[in-house]
């Protein structure tokens, strides 16, 4: 048991120290991924609003008579060189910000992870201690069969999540608690 | 400034993940593993918010909430509670003590931070 408790403990924090190395650059991949999906899409200002921009001020340019063939058509090119870049722009960062928030969802699967097993750490150092209540109750010299009710009340006095109180009471398990609420409640 | 929030659970791997989680988003995190170490880091300085479990040793986390309250420099400290605790009673005793909201773990990032950006703005 001890050895299991040990274990389940090191794991976490193995786990969250690996994490605690790549955390950081995650999230500043999921900054920058969303730093360059605002540039691009931003109507005014941005990459998208470029083109709009450029047809907005060449199009006149273009509606002029007395622009010559040659001239027209090396402005219509330079809008078309704007929106062929724009688009492969966004081509590029589509795929790239489906790639990030696929990283930020299977992080935050970690860190629900990350507190199950802290949660199994808790319930087997529980367990441990009980056991060597026990263990130690039995042994001494003229060892008496203690009260089974006290014994469990004290038991379940230490118990932290309402998954041991339905087991302590074999209760079905209810499933909103086992996965939390995943809700706030504001007061 | 990075607004700081005082942590307070006796997992220190849930310490961990907690601060990970509130880091990346750009806070400052302080760290207590019982009620009582959380009222002795409460002695002036700036502490925005508190994030707070309710069963730990020495302080549980209602006791903490009522200490606090009772901090002139902290009274108006919004507090969440974060624990495994999801019982309406539990939650009209935090509500009664002074906490400003209930979260039960496990928890996603995204919750935690959207909440810790509702009350700590």
């Amino acid at each position: 048991m001890s050895t299991s408790r040990v274990q389940s403990e090191r794991a976490v924090t193995e786990m969250l120290q690996a994490f605690a190395d790549i955390g950081p650059h995650i999230n500043m991949a999921e900054r920058q991924s969303q730093q360059i999906n605002d540039a691009l899409a931003q109507p005014i200002g941005g990459v998208v609003g470029l083109v709009g921009a450029c047809e907005q001020v060449l199009q006149p340019v273009l509606q002029d008579a007395a622009l010559t063939a040659t001239n027209r058509a090396a402005v219509q090119q330079v809008l078309d060189l704007v929106r062929n870049a724009v688009g492969a722009l966004e081509q590029i960062s589509k795929p790239f910000q489906h790639e990030t928030q696929m990283v930020a969802q299977q992080v935050d699967r970690m860190y629900m992870g990350f507190q199950y097993q802290d949660r199994i750490s808790q319930m087997l150092a529980l367990i441990e201690g009980d056991m060597a209540r026990l263990q130690a109750t039995f042994s001494g010299p003229g060892a008496d069969i203690p009260d089974l009710a006290g014994w469990l009340l004290r038991l379940q006095s230490q118990y932290a999540m309402t998954e041991q109180h339905n087991d302590h009471q074999v209760t079905p398990p209810d499933d909103t608690a086992n996965g939390g609420s995943n809700e706030t409640t504001f007061f | 400034m990075a607004k700081t929030i005082l942590v307070i659970d006796d997992s220190a791997s849930l310490r961990q993940v907690v601060k990970m989680a509130l880091t990346g988003a750009g806070y400052d995190v302080l760290e207590a593993g019982d009620g009582k170490a959380a009222l002795a880091l409460l002695d002036g300085r700036q502490v925005n918010m508190a994030v707070c479990d309710i069963n730990m040793p020495v302080m549980n986390g209602i006791e903490f909430v009522k200490a606090a309250k009772q901090l002139p420099a902290y009274k108006f400290m919004p507090i969440l509670m974060l624990t495994t605790e999801s019982q309406d009673s539990k939650k009209e005793e935090g509500k009664a003590a002074g906490a400003k909201a209930w979260m039960v773990k496990p928890f996603s990032p995204t919750q935690l931070v959207s909440a810790v950006g509702k009350l700590c703005p």
